[in-house]
């Protein structure tokens, strides 16, 4: 028998609430409020998030966000910097004790990643799952993800690129050694693909979240019923996101 | 005495090492602070910086297997980093360790 989940399609928020929904909505299935939870989602504006143990200072270069108009949030969750902008995000939340839950993170990843990669197969794209945290088509990286365990829940959240502006990400991004800034650009465009790069036309993000939809649902055996986040979601996603997504203490304690 | 490292060993994530240690600088510098950046994962993550706290205190020599241990004891689990990781990179700055 399929498990029962809730599918939200949330549409593009800024950066603090949506990691104010992710976390408000691993609350709410924390506390058997909800089913265990799909969203997916957009950013507006674009954003960079960082994960939870990187240095901002570090890793993204402020002022050219500033300039830019670009949001700047620390997630919650580990993994590398990303900069959000064609792209569908999705966010799954499980109980641990779910039986599509895995003790180990390594187990969990490859698992839940394999609604990404067969969603990507119906858009026509063959992918497979790159440890740790990765998925890959044509050697080359399509989807990063990241996950946390919070409240007995598992969270995890990834993205899915329409396209990439490699130009545009490292004029946001630090680069470690900027000698190798060049080099380092030619490296990415050539590790990084996106759906329009493997099928030459661009898909967009609505048919792609359909996809994943299908490909979440067949892969993980998932009978997904559309709601709205309740409204003690949005409620706790404002004040999240508003004490602490976007506080200086947060985005800055690294 | 303060030392910033980055590193990426065969099968670690990116890793920024940032100390503060006793001097002179060798396998017996006392660790006064200890903080690791990088993209990692280390769950629940609010218990690893518990163990960045718990590693003062450490000799440089020992933090390898300090590490490993604390993290053991804290249940952390963790992908991308380990005590072989951190010494693999700070090994490039102090020699002997």
């Amino acid at each position: 028998m399929a498990y029962e989940f809730r599918l939200l399609k949330t549409g593009f928020h800024n950066a603090f609430f949506n990691m104010g929904l992710d976390e408000a909505i691993l609350e709410s299935v924390a506390e058997e409020r909800v089913p265990p939870t799909l969203r997916f989602y957009g950013w507006e504006p674009h954003a960079i998030s960082i994960g939870y143990f990187q240095g901002i200072h570090e890793e993204v270069n402020l002022e050219a966000c500033r300039e830019k108009k670009v949001d700047v949030v620390r997630r919650i969750t580990g993994g590398g910097a990303v900069f959000h902008a064609a792209e569908v995000t999705y966010s799954i939340v499980i109980p641990e004790s779910h039986p599509l839950s895995r003790p180990s993170i390594l187990d969990s990843y490859r698992l839940l990643c394999s609604g990404i990669i067969e969603g990507l197969s119906r858009l026509g794209i063959e992918a497979e799952f790159a440890p740790i945290n990765d998925i890959i088509a044509g050697g080359r990286k399509i989807s990063g993800n990241a996950q946390t365990r919070k409240k007995n829940c598992i969270l995890q959240h990834g993205t899915i690129l329409l396209s990439v502006d490699v130009d545009t990400m490292f004029s946001l991004l630090k680069v470690p050694q900027e000698k190798a800034r060049g080099k380092l650009i030619q490296e990415v465009k050539a590790r990084v693909t996106s759906i329009e790069n493997l099928l030459g036309k661009s898909i967009g993000f609505d048919e792609t979240a359909r996809a994943l939809e299908q490909g979440f649902s067949s892969a993980l055996d998932l009978s997904l019923s559309e709601a709205e986040p309740t409204e003690a979601e949005t409620i706790a996603a404002a004040r999240i996101s508003a004490e602490k997504f976007s506080s200086p203490a947060w985005t800055f304690k690294r | 005495m303060k030392i910033s490292v980055i590193g990426k060993p065969e099968g670690c994530k990116l890793l920024r090492i940032f100390l503060e240690v006793t001097e002179p600088l060798n396998r017996e510098s006392i660790i006064m602070s200890l903080n690791i950046h990088g993209d990692f994962f280390a769950i629940p993550e609010e218990q690893f910086e518990e163990v960045e706290q718990e590693l003062a205190g450490t000799r440089l020599g020992h933090l390898g297997e300090n590490f490993d241990m604390a993290v053991a004891d804290h249940r952390i689990q963790i992908e991308g980093i380990s005590g072989r990781c951190v010494m693999e990179i700070l090994r490039s700055v102090v020699h002997g360790i």
